[in-house]
């Protein structure tokens, strides 16, 4: 099992190198584009090409690439084009309000989407079953955006019961959570919770279930001795999954709500093209992808007797 | 010193009691005045923009104006009605953007922040007339070359250092500094000569301190607007340590005459400013104004109205009110502007240098069309030629009509008798009408063979090639004066002139215009501008659109601006 945590995180590494110098060569790759993205797209060629020696950038790439590696692990992710301070000063703010947003999330959707993953999964075909498939499809099928609006229009303008806006600019105020949170658990929870029953339903008609039936074990103890591990096994993966998703995927619904997150500062960096805030982001959403996989690996591999790796 | 003996024969200020009664000394021009609103030649707000532009007090114009028409105090008795409550904080969403150096703000919501702490010489109101403000009064000589102010005395920086003629020379000569790159180098055109190199840069000995509370702006040629073109988001006044002393950064540096301080400041969160003293200028009922960036999303901006995390939106989209106007707590607040979008071309850029090219195009449009399906109608159709109706020197000109036949013929003219490509690039930096309106007009144009591709970009990418993309739709603010508009963006030269027009015969026909007092004169010299810039077809100008702003109900004595400033001196909170 060392071996095999060695191997991954070896593997992460690798893939994180490769992964940022792909981030690097589309960002950096051409040092004039760069110069353009600050001085303008109608700058002239002397203005350009001033520009790129000024700044060290008719170096090769790798070396380049290298020294921009050297720079993140020392913590400087460069200056910000719109901001005009360092992108770390920025940019680990923005981080933490993202990651509170999708750990409240998280914690939520999991939540609800195993519950009722694990009760349509119960009695497959059943009304209960198919309501709450039918739910969880319809939410999934409505993107962020819509969503975002409907949500307004009911709870803002309507009932009058809950902030417009998340910006949290007066402090944190838990209630500003709830709409950006209820929009993001929407979308995210039909995905675990149909495969929670899938995997519910798959469980409930193997035999050693059967059997625990036969011998007359209460129909509880049955689904929470017996079932529910095996059947949590596989959604295991796709909850990792929904972590990314969770970080690099919110830019709508922070947008929608004005939240100061990652995915705002993502999204005004691509817009301005904010070359160094962009590679920051990109770098911070791949190191999350390819953690969560590899834990989602590992996890899966620890929780499944059945699945061991040389 | 030339011009201050001009001035010495003749002077024309109207600052003290004696000299405010009614028929009493005037500018050699105030009787005329008089009389062409006796006689109904212009109204009443011709006659106080005209009598304030002379130095006229502010008080004494509006009685003026009351007793020649009639009307009583007005103004008084509605004042009477409400008793404004001192304290409380006003809350705005609006995008709080980098607010380092005002004379290079390029935007009004920069402004907005900075101007609780910097100020202006003068002060243009939601009424379109321009009255003293760190100016207590100014002449203007009989031709309009020589203006001096007179500041007010007594006012005092947040640092302790005394207000005086030195922060005012040297705030104006940073605006003529090319280095500086301040668009105010085209605004104050009339003090700005072109250099060795080719480019403008102010004339030497243009701003002269007389005394430390007088300043005189000797100009090259007559203008018109020098105390509109004072009240304008990049002119406010700095400190004289201001980017010599310190560092060209109002956020670092935030020293103001201003009652507010900036007790906060996160760019694009939040900006918060607190009154630290008392106004010089008289009561402010406000405690504190906080700004709240809530993104580009101006769904966002309404949620925050409707929950009521803010008291006020920076601007109403056009497709928002309807949704405001179900709020039983908001008003709408609107305001007809010269507020306007160009389809402008770069004319130094091809085919756009084409004359009968541009012509062509122009003649495609139907503006009617283009104001009822982009913008619901709300607004008025324009003519190409970047003067409002509203502007008093306004002249009208016949009517422009969509001639598809037209275009046809002059298309065929310019060498693409078999049709031609053309790409329009728009950021919908105003709103998704913008877009809407590119749509309708390439609908309009293609029967004449013109196929418009639209070339559809972020608002923030669309800033970085506004004044260089071939063909570009770019919005464009109000301004109280026509002159004013056409100086800052058609002149030879100036920063902000995005066509590259450079046409000797305008540029005359403008400083002519701008020298002349008269609004009648002046109007029929702003013909000549106006068909210049139609006949060369350099910008499409579908419509002026009126401006809409949200408030919640407690928001008192708050009126809007026609450019979207915040003047909040007269703003209270009910509750």
């Amino acid at each position: 099992m060392v071996q095999l945590i060695i191997r991954r995180i070896g593997m992460m590494i690798l893939i994180m190198l490769v992964v940022a110098l792909l981030l690097f060569l589309i960002n950096e790759g051409d040092p004039r584009l760069i110069a353009r993205s600050i001085l303008g797209p109608y700058a002239q060629d002397q203005q350009l090409n001033a520009w790129v020696i000024e700044n060290g950038y008719d170096r090769s790439v790798i070396v380049r690439y290298f020294e921009w590696i050297g720079r993140i692990f020392s913590g400087d992710l460069g200056d910000s084009v719109i901001y005009k301070r360092p992108v770390s000063e920025i940019f680990w703010d923005r981080l933490g309000n993202t990651g509170i947003l999708a750990g409240v999330t998280f914690v939520i959707m999991v939540l609800i989407a195993l519950t009722l993953g694990v009760l349509a999964g119960m009695k497959e075909g059943s009304l209960q079953d198919r309501a709450i498939s039918v739910f969880s499809i319809i939410t999934t099928s409505i993107p962020e955006y819509a969503s975002a609006v409907f949500l307004v229009g009911i709870f803002v303008f309507w009932l009058g019961w809950l902030p417009g806006t998340s910006s949290m600019t007066s402090g944190f105020d838990p209630v500003q959570m709830i709409l950006p949170v209820l929009v993001l658990t929407l979308y995210g929870f039909g995905y675990i919770a149909r495969m929670t029953r899938a995997s519910m339903a798959e469980v409930m008609t193997t035999p050693y279930i059967r059997t625990a039936v036969l011998k007359g074990l209460p129909y509880r103890h049955i689904i929470l001795k017996h079932a529910l591990r095996n059947a949590l096994i596989a959604p295991f993966t796709v909850i990792m999954l929904q972590i990314n998703w969770l970080l690099s995927g919110v830019v709508v619904t922070e947008f929608a709500f004005g939240y100061k997150g990652f995915g705002a500062l993502l999204l005004e960096a691509a817009l301005r093209r904010d070359i160094f805030v962009i590679e920051a982001c990109g770098v911070a959403a791949v190191f999350v992808a390819v953690f969560t996989q590899t834990v989602g690996d590992l996890g899966y591999t620890y929780l499944n007797p059945r699945i061991r790796f040389k | 010193m030339k011009d201050r003996k001009v001035l010495s024969r003749d002077p024309r200020r109207y600052t003290l009691p004696s000299e405010r009664a009614l028929g009493a000394e005037t500018h050699s021009y105030m009787p005329e005045l008089c009389d062409q609103l006796r006689t109904g030649k212009i109204n009443r707000r011709d006659f106080l923009r005209q009598a304030a532009l002379l130095g006229m007090a502010t008080g004494t114009v509006y009685a003026m104006a009351d007793q020649l028409t009639g009307r009583g105090d007005v103004i008084g008795s509605a004042m009477a009605d409400e008793m404004p409550k001192a304290g409380g904080t006003l809350r705005v969403s609006m995008r709080v953007q980098e607010m380092t150096d005002p004379a290079t703000f390029p935007w009004t919501e920069r402004s907005n922040v900075s101007r609780f702490m910097v100020e202006y010489l003068t002060r243009t109101g939601s009424d379109n007339v321009t009255v003293p403000y760190l100016a207590s009064s100014w002449e203007a000589s009989d031709d309009l070359a020589t203006w001096v102010f007179h500041l007010n005395q007594g006012i005092t920086w947040s640092n302790g250092d005394a207000f005086t003629s030195a922060d005012v020379a040297h705030t104006v000569n940073r605006w003529l500094d090319p280095a500086v790159g301040s668009s105010n180098l085209g605004l104050f055109g009339a003090m700005v000569e072109e250099g060795e190199d080719g480019q403008p840069r102010g004339i030497p000995g243009a701003v002269e301190v007389i005394d430390d509370h007088t300043i005189q702006f000797n100009l090259k040629q007559p203008a018109l607007a020098m105390p509109e073109n004072f009240y304008n988001y990049p002119t406010a006044i700095v400190h004289r340590g201001f980017g010599v002393d310190y560092e060209a950064d109002l956020s670092a540096n935030p020293i103001g005459t201003g009652p507010f301080e900036l007790a906060e400041y996160a760019l694009g969160e939040v900006a918060i400013l607190k009154r630290a003293r008392d106004w010089w200028a008289g009561d402010f009922y406000l405690d504190e104004i906080h700004y709240f960036d809530h993104g580009e999303d101006t769904n966002a901006w309404i949620a925050a109205l409707a929950s009521q995390q803010v008291d006020m939106v920076f601007r109403l989209p056009n497709n928002l009110i309807d949704a405001a106007q179900a709020l039983p707590f908001v008003d709408i607040h609107p305001v007809t502007t010269a507020q306007t979008a160009v389809m402008r071309f770069r004319i130094t850029e091809a085919p756009f240098d084409n004359l009968k090219l541009r012509q062509a195009v122009a003649a495609c449009m139907d503006h009617q069309e283009i104001l009822d399906k982009a913008f619901q109608g709300r607004g008025q159709i324009a003519e190409n030629h970047h003067v409002c109706p509203i502007h008093p020197e306004y002249a009208a000109l016949p009517p422009l009509t969509r001639d598809v036949e037209k275009a046809k013929a002059l298309l065929a003219e310019a060498g693409y008798a078999d049709g031609i490509t053309l790409e329009i690039a728009n950021g919908d930096t105003e709103g998704p009408w913008m877009t809407d309106a590119c749509a309708i007009f390439k609908n309009q144009a293609a029967p004449a063979g013109i196929n418009i591709e639209i070339n559809k970009m972020p608002a923030n990418q669309y800033w970085e090639v506004w004044d260089k993309a071939p063909w570009g739709y770019t919005a464009w603010t109000h301004r109280p004066l026509g002159t004013m508009v056409l100086g800052l963006a058609y002149r030879k030269g100036v920063p902000w002139n995005e066509v590259a027009y450079d046409n000797p015969a305008f540029d005359a026909a403008l400083d002519d215009a701008e020298g002349t007092l008269d609004v009648n004169e002046r109007r029929k010299k702003m013909e000549v501008c106006q068909k210049l810039l139609q006949d060369d077809a350099i910008i499409p100008q579908p419509f002026w659109r009126s401006v809409y702003k949200a408030a919640n109900k407690r928001v008192k004595g708050h009126q809007t601006h026609p450019t979207l400033y915040h003047q909040f001196h007269n703003v209270w909170l009910d509750g």
